[in-house]
């Protein structure tokens, strides 16, 4: 379980460091700004990737929710943003 | 006038159409639950009885036959829950033939629905409210169509008002007033798993193809009225709605269903399910299994009881003894019985189900030459490096006949030899839906010396797939001809998947790509997609970026991962003289590591 709030850099690289070790292909550029299916992570592996990222955050998220918001940049900002959201914002 | 097993596999189903199953079920068990769906974490969401189901299945179907004759279509698009039964069976009643579809994925601009619709011709599309009115996306918008009318299934108080109009009660019709009972040769559904993107096939199951392979699937498997399924397979494929949901109904046995997002995300709730309502029968693709293993945490297993589950079935992709061997172990600390893995074979051009094994018996392994099975024999290892094992898809069901033919010369081949699978019987389907070259090519084939059989023996099915049977009877599929790509259950056309590579850049060749599977040891088969690039781009392109890019679309747009994508200089890809891409040819080049790479 992630200490309090988590910020916009942290829920990032923690992203960041899931994808690569799932993905685990030297060949492919993991980073904030690719897509999700750039990086290769299908329906399925993105659906547990949002079981895992909830998990850690202690906090519920959609299974669509890396079709609304198809890169770990815009995944992270909607995380802090979102309204009374899981781990959301200064308190 | 049908053939004598015909006939016999109708007396044995006992019924001339899933409307009187309907009816009979409805009378027999009123107040037994058919169906429990559990919502996406677990705990019951809904569920419906017997005589509840065929009384909304009646309201819908009065709703249906004002609009539609009956032999007209109408699109089924819900997802997993009570919605899609109430909208399955109100077909069956009023006559209406039901065409069930995967709901466009948000992601994908181009799917397999627009040519389905074209193919279909629909008069009516069913979905619940929420989606017709936009909870998933321009649903409407996406499967437009001439004169197509969306129905809402859950629309109580419209079903009720209509149905107060509904007339007199006519003895013999399938809903009092409005619809002729169907007949066993009448079509019940359209399932669309064949055929590519651009040109799909909807398989014609007729009534009674459906009766002939649930009584074929009831007696093989050895299910009674207390066979409780459990299963997470979407509802739109052959598996999910007739090996699950129809033959559970068959039973009138309970079948307890989950999204197959809910078990992509969290494995442990269908084995926590089936624990839970001591369950006899829970399947699926090979892949499901393997995922079971990958998600494993012992912490999440805590009070789930597996001894109650005496039939796991696996099928809808090559089943792989790694996988068997690895579910067992895990899951024997937690009641599960390794006779409980049940292999089996099957196709929607069959109705679902072609062979299956025998009730607790256990999976058949038979290590084989791996050398010899790429040039399609069946024989010995010739030592441990060269073994390999291969398990056995069972026999052929009761009624049905499978034969081993020479591809080429259409001959009958012997114990051990490999050819393609042919299949005879009652579960066989009519053909694709107005399509006469395609059914011509696949159904109705015959076996050389034996044309002037009849019977049933006058047309076999053409599988596809190769494969060998031993002299035990015991079916072994090897490989196929066909050229499908068939990832966690899902079939997929190479044609598709070059043409969403192709369309990525303009550096890249029309007609110049190869999409084809290769397997290494008993791993799964994986997606190789090689991309000739246009000569006057070759030296100015970013080929990396552009890979990305033909990744991306591949995802999006036909949700499997290619495992390798490789750019190749301007005509490396063999062709044939009349310029079509090679994939065979250009797989064992791969293979070889001698394509010409960019």
């Amino acid at each position: 379980m992630p200490p309090g709030n988590l910020t916009e850099t942290e829920i990032r690289d923690w992203c960041i460091d899931y994808v690569r070790r799932t993905v685990d292909d030297p060949s492919i550029a993991i980073g904030p700004d690719a897509t999700f299916a750039q990086m290769g992570l299908d329906s399925a592996t993105s659906a547990y990737f949002v079981v895992e990222l909830e998990e850690w955050l202690g906090s519920e998220l959609e299974p669509e929710v890396v079709f609304d918001h198809p890169t770990i940049a815009d995944l992270a900002r909607f995380i802090v943003t979102r309204p009374g959201g899981g781990n959301a914002g200064p308190d | 006038m049908p053939a004598p097993t015909d006939r016999a596999a109708r007396a044995a189903a006992g019924f001339a159409s899933l409307a009187e199953l309907i009816h009979h079920r409805a009378a027999a068990q009123p107040n037994d639950r058919a169906y429990v769906v559990l919502s996406d974490r677990g705990p019951e969401e809904s569920d419906i009885t017997f005589a509840e189901l065929e009384r909304r299945a009646a309201a819908l179907a009065r709703r249906l036959a004002a609009r539609a004759a009956p032999g007209e279509r109408a699109l089924l698009l819900c997802p997993t829950g009570i919605e899609f039964m109430v909208a399955f069976f109100g077909c069956v009643l009023a006559g209406v033939v039901a065409v069930p579809m995967m709901l466009p994925r948000r992601q994908s601009a181009r799917d397999a629905s627009a040519g389905i619709v074209r193919d279909c011709a629909p008069r009516l599309a069913l979905a619940p409210r929420a989606l017709i009115d936009g909870g998933r996306g321009d649903l409407v918008g996406r499967i437009a169509a001439p004169g197509l009318e969306w129905l809402a299934v859950d629309d109580a108080q419209a079903g009720d008002a209509e149905s107060d109009a509904g007339g007199d009660e006519g003895p013999g019709s399938a809903v009092p007033g409005v619809a002729p009972a169907p007949s066993g040769d009448d079509l019940a559904l359209l399932q669309y798993t064949s055929g590519s993107t651009s040109a799909p096939k909807g398989v014609m199951v007729s009534h009674a193809n459906l009766l002939a392979n649930l009584a074929m699937i009831k007696t093989a498997f050895g299910n009674t009225g207390r066979s409780t399924h459990v299963s997470w397979a979407p509802l739109y494929h052959d598996m999910g709605l007739i090996i699950n949901v129809l033959q559970s109904f068959y039973l009138g046995a309970l079948c307890v269903l989950l999204a197959p997002v809910a078990f992509i995300q969290r494995p442990p709730i269908w084995l926590r399910a089936i624990s839970d309502y001591r369950a006899e029968v829970a399947g699926g693709p090979n892949f499901g299994f393997d995922l079971c293993v990958a998600r494993y945490r012992a912490e999440q297993m805590e009070g789930i009881d597996l001894s109650s589950w005496k039939l796991a079935f696996n099928g809808a992709e090559p089943v792989r003894a790694e996988t068997i061997r690895r579910f067992s172990d895990t899951f024997a600390p937690h009641g599960f019985a390794p006779a409980t893995i049940y292999p089996a074979y099957g196709m929607a051009e069959a109705t679902v189900l072609i062979s299956a094994g025998r009730r607790g018996a256990g999976p058949v392994m038979r290590p084989l030459s791996r050398d010899a099975l790429q040039r399609h024999r069946a024989l010995p290892p010739l030592d441990a490096g060269d073994a390999q094992t291969v398990v056995g898809c069972g026999r052929a069901l009761a009624g049905e006949r499978i034969a081993i033919v020479d591809p080429a010369s259409r001959e009958r081949l012997g114990a051990d030899r490999v050819g393609e699978v042919w299949v005879a019987g009652p579960n066989v389907a009519g053909g694709y839906w107005r399509n006469a070259e395609a059914s011509d090519a696949v159904f109705g084939a015959r076996i050389a010396g034996e044309e002037n059989a009849g019977g049933a023996d006058a047309g076999w099915l053409r599988t596809g797939d190769l494969g060998f049977i031993d002299v035990a009877g015991e079916l072994f599929i090897t490989g196929r001809i066909k050229e499908v790509v068939i990832i966690r259950g899902a079939n997929h056309y190479p044609q598709d998947i070059e043409d969403t590579a192709q369309s990525c850049d303009p550096a890249l060749r029309r007609n110049g790509g190869a999409a084809f599977t290769v397997t290494e040891r008993d791993e799964p088969e994986k997606l190789i997609v090689v991309q000739e690039v246009e000569r006057t781009e070759r030296h100015r392109i970013a080929a990396d970026e552009i890979i990305g890019r033909i990744r991306e679309a591949i995802v999006r747009e036909h949700e499997i991962v290619p495992h390798q994508i490789a750019l190749l200089r301007p005509g490396a890809l063999p062709k044939t003289t009349s310029g079509k891409i090679q994939r065979g040819r250009a797989r064992e080049l791969w293979l070889a590591g001698s394509l010409d790479r960019l």
